[in-house]
C-alpha cells in the first residue's frame, strides 16, 4: 500500500512539475474537475450558446437576406452614424484621457481626489440619466434649448447629441487605463529627460508616449467598443429617427421590436464580430503591455 | 565657487525637509551629502536641480542666482538612484537625448552626437553595449550608461541622489572607485547624496553631515571623523561607545569611571555626553581605577579584526571594543571573563 502511494505519487510530481502545481498546493481531483465543469458550462450557457445563437439566427433566411439587412439604406446609415460617433468620441477621449492621467499621476495639486471621482462619474451614474442630463440641458424644454432653436441648432435627436452622449459614457475608460500605469511608472524618466534640457512637449512625445503606448492602446480599444455598443444613453437623446439618428445597437432594436428577426439579427453579428475583433486586438495589447512590464519590474528589481 | 546655497528652507506640509540651510560648493570639488534617510539631504539636491522649489532662501550657480532658473536651464547633469533610463531606447539613444533635444541652432549635427555619444561610453567603458535597451543591463552597468547620459550635456554641475544605493555590496565598491578616478578625471564639481558613512569618507573631497533638515557638519573626511562636531556627527561615523555621565569642577563621571577634563574646569554638575571609537578601547585584566569593569561576553573573530561585546558590571549597557588578532592571541582572552576596560580619546559633549 505505502509503496503503491510512493509510485502513484512520484508519477504525480512527474507529470504536474511540468506545470509548476504539486500535491501540497491544490486541490483532490474531483475537486478540480468540478470546478473546471462548472465554470465551462457557465461560459457555454452565458457566452458560446449566446454568440453562436446570433450567428445562427442571422443566416436563418439565406445568406442573401443577411446581406441584404445589411447593405439596405437604414442600416448602411446606421452603421455610418456608429462610425461617425466613434470617430469623434474616441480621439476627443484620448487627448482628455491622457491629459487628465498625466497631471493626476505626475503633478500634486488641490482637488485631485475630486478630479479622480469626477472621471469616473460616467461609470457610476445609469447611462440613461447621462442621456437625460443632455435632453435637460439642449432639448427643447432644456435650458439652452429656446437658444439653440432660435439659431436653428438642433443637438438633441440629432448627431451632436449622439456624439455628446457617447463622449460621456466612454470617458473614464482611457483615464482609468493609463492612471495606475503612469502612477507605477514614477517620474524619474520624465524628470531625467527635462534635466537633460527637454521641453515639455519633447519630453512627452519622446518618454512619456513610447512608455504608455500598450496601456493607451488597449484604453483605446476598450473606449471604441463601449462607443459602437452604447445603447441606453444614446437611445434618450437620438429620438430614434430611421436614417438619421439610430446608430447599430438602436437600428437592432427597432428590427426586432418590428419583428424582423433576420435582420435585426444579421446588424448585430456585425456587432458582435467588431466586439470579436476587438477582444483579439485586447489580448494582442494586453500580451504586448504585460511582456513590457515584466522588463520594467526587472529593471527595478536588478 | 560653483554652487553657493543661502538660507534654504523647504517644508513639506507640516514637515520641515530643511531648515535655514546654507552651503558653499567650491569648483571642481566631489561633495558627499551624507545622512540617515529622512533627513533632507535628497530634497537639498533636488533643489539644486530645480525639480524641488524651495519655500525660501537662494541657490546661485557661479554667482548668479539660479533659484528662479527654469530645470532645463540649469546645465546640471542629475544621475538618479533607480537611474531613470529611458526604457524604450537603446543605450546609444539614451545617452544622445541630451544632445537631440537641444534647439536646432545649438544642435550638434548626427555625425557629432555619435562621436560625442561613443567617446562618453568609452569612457564609462561600455561602448560595446551601444544597441542594448536598459532591461537588458546590469545594475551597475545602467547606473554607468546614466552617468554617461548626465555627462553628455556638458554640465557644469554633476549631481548624483545615491548613486550606488541600488547595487549590492561589491558592486557599489568597484563603482565608487571608479566615480572617484573619473571625477579626478574630469573635474566637474559633483555633489552627491548618500547614507552610506564608508562611501563618502571613501570618496568624498567634502563631506556634508545632515540630519533633520540641518547641517551638522562640513569638513574633509579625516576632519569628521577624527573631530565630529556633534554627539551625531560622532554616531553616525563609524562605529562608537557612548556614555552618560556628570560633569563636575573638571571630573567626569562615567558609571564607576572618573575622568578629569581641562576644558569643563568652571561647569558644574551638567549631564555630559562621552564617545569612544571601539578601537580606543584598551583591554587588560588588572584593575584600575580608571576602568570600567566588565564581562566579555561575546567575540566575533572574523574579518581583520576581532571585535569583542563587553557587558559593563556599572550598567545596563555593553562596549563594544576592536583588538588586532596578535594582540587578542596574545590576551589569550576567554567569553565570560572580568576584564578592565580604559577608553582613550575620549570626546564630550555637554548635553
Amino acid at each position: 500500500m505505502a509503496a503503491a502511494n510512493a509510485h502513484s505519487l512520484s508519477q504525480y510530481a512527474k507529470y504536474h512539475n511540468k506545470v509548476g502545481r504539486s500535491r501540497a498546493t491544490s486541490e483532490a481531483t474531483w475537486v478540480r474537475y468540478t470546478l473546471i465543469g462548472v465554470a465551462l458550462l457557465f461560459l457555454c450557457l452565458f457566452l458560446f450558446i449566446p454568440l453562436a445563437a446570433v450567428f445562427v439566427e442571422a443566416f436563418r433566411k439565406g445568406a442573401e437576406t443577411y446581406f441584404a439587412s445589411l447593405t439596405e439604406a437604414d442600416a448602411l446609415s446606421a452603421m455610418k452614424l456608429t462610425l461617425i460617433a466613434a470617430a469623434i468620441s474616441v480621439p476627443l477621449n484620448l487627448v482628455f484621457g491622457v491629459s487628465a492621467a498625466w497631471a493626476i499621476s505626475k503633478f500634486e495639486f488641490k482637488g485631485k481626489s475630486f478630479l479622480i471621482t469626477l472621471i469616473d462619474l460616467p461609470f457610476a451614474i445609469s447611462p440613461v440619466i447621462a442621456g437625460l442630463i443632455y435632453v435637460l440641458i439642449f432639448g427643447l424644454q432644456g435650458w439652452f434649448g429656446e437658444w439653440l432653436s432660435d439659431h436653428d441648432f438642433k443637438i438633441v435627436f440629432a448627431v451632436p447629441g449622439i456624439v455628446l452622449a457617447t463622449i460621456f459614457v466612454t470617458f473614464p475608460f482611457i483615464a482609468r487605463e493609463l492612471i495606475p500605469l503612469m502612477q507605477a511608472q514614477g517620474k524619474d524618466e520624465e524628470e531625467a529627460a527635462m534635466v537633460l534640457g527637454a521641453s515639455g512637449w519633447q519630453m512627452f512625445w519622446h518618454v512619456t508616449l513610447p512608455n504608455i503606448k500598450w496601456g493607451l492602446l488597449y484604453g483605446v480599444i476598450l473606449c471604441n467598443a463601449r462607443a459602437m455598443g452604447e445603447f441606453g444613453a444614446v437611445s434618450v437623446v437620438s429620438g430614434h429617427i430611421r436614417g438619421l439618428t439610430n446608430t447599430m445597437p438602436l437600428h437592432v432594436e427597432i428590427l426586432y421590436n418590428e419583428y424582423n428577426y433576420a435582420a435585426a439579427f444579421a446588424v448585430a453579428s456585425v456587432l458582435a464580430l467588431l466586439a470579436l475583433v476587438t477582444l483579439a486586438l485586447k489580448t494582442y495589447v494586453e500580451w504586448q503591455a504585460a511582456r513590457n512590464a515584466e522588463e520594467t519590474e526587472r529593471e527595478i528589481t536588478e | 565657487m560653483s554652487i553657493e546655497i543661502k538660507n534654504i528652507n523647504k517644508g513639506f506640509g507640516s514637515f520641515s525637509a530643511l531648515n535655514n540651510v546654507s552651503l558653499e560648493v567650491p569648483t571642481g570639488e566631489l561633495v558627499a551629502l551624507l545622512g540617515p534617510s529622512g533627513c533632507g539631504k535628497t530634497t537639498l539636491l533636488r533643489i539644486i536641480a530645480g525639480l524641488e522649489t524651495p519655500d525660501t532662501g537662494s541657490i546661485h550657480f557661479y554667482g548668479k542666482d539660479a533659484t528662479e532658473r527654469a530645470v532645463r536651464e540649469r546645465e546640471v547633469g542629475f544621475v538618479f538612484q533607480h537611474y531613470a533610463l529611458f526604457r524604450h531606447m537603446t543605450v546609444f539613444e539614451n545617452v544622445a537625448f541630451g544632445l537631440r533635444v537641444r534647439p536646432k541652432h545649438t544642435r550638434p549635427n548626427d555625425a557629432e552626437i555619435k562621436r560625442r555619444v561613443h567617446e562618453l561610453l568609452n569612457l564609462v567603458q561600455l561602448d560595446w553595449l551601444a544597441d542594448r535597451y536598459p532591461p537588458q543591463l546590469s545594475g551597475g552597468q545602467r547606473q554607468r550608461i546614466a552617468l554617461a547620459r548626465a555627462l553628455a550635456v556638458e554640465p557644469k554641475v554633476l549631481l548624483l541622489d545615491e548613486p550606488f544605493g541600488a547595487l549590492d555590496a561589491k558592486v557599489r565598491k568597484e563603482l565608487r572607485r571608479w566615480l572617484r578616478r573619473l571625477h579626478d578625471e574630469l573635474h566637474v564639481t559633483s555633489v552627491f547624496v548618500t547614507h552610506d558613512q564608508e562611501e563618502a569618507l571613501e570618496v568624498a573631497d567634502t563631506i556634508v553631515v545632515m540630519n533633520q533638515g540641518k547641517i551638522e557638519q562640513i569638513g574633509s573626511p579625516q576632519q569628521v571623523y577624527d573631530n565630529p562636531a556633534t554627539p551625531f556627527v560622532y554616531q553616525f561615523l563609524g562605529n562608537v561607545n557612548a556614555f552618560e555621565g556628570r560633569v563636575n569642577a573638571g571630573v567626569a563621571k562615567l558609571g564607576a569611571l572618573e575622568v578629569p577634563v581641562k576644558e569643563f574646569a568652571q561647569t558644574h554638575d551638567s549631564a555630559v555626553q562621552a564617545f569612544a571609537r571601539p578601537h580606543d578601547i584598551d583591554i587588560s585584566r588588572d584593575a584600575s581605577a580608571a576602568a570600567f569593569k566588565a564581562q566579555l561576553t561575546y567575540v566575533h573573530s572574523a574579518g581583520s579584526v576581532v571585535r569583542l561585546e563587553l557587558k559593563r558590571d556599572d550598567a545596563e549597557t555593553f562596549i563594544e571594543a576592536e583588538l588586532t588578532r596578535e594582540y587578542f592571541s596574545q590576551l589569550n582572552l576567554k567569553e565570560g571573563e572580568t576584564v578592565y576596560l580604559t577608553p582613550r580619546n575620549v570626546r564630550f559633549f555637554l548635553d
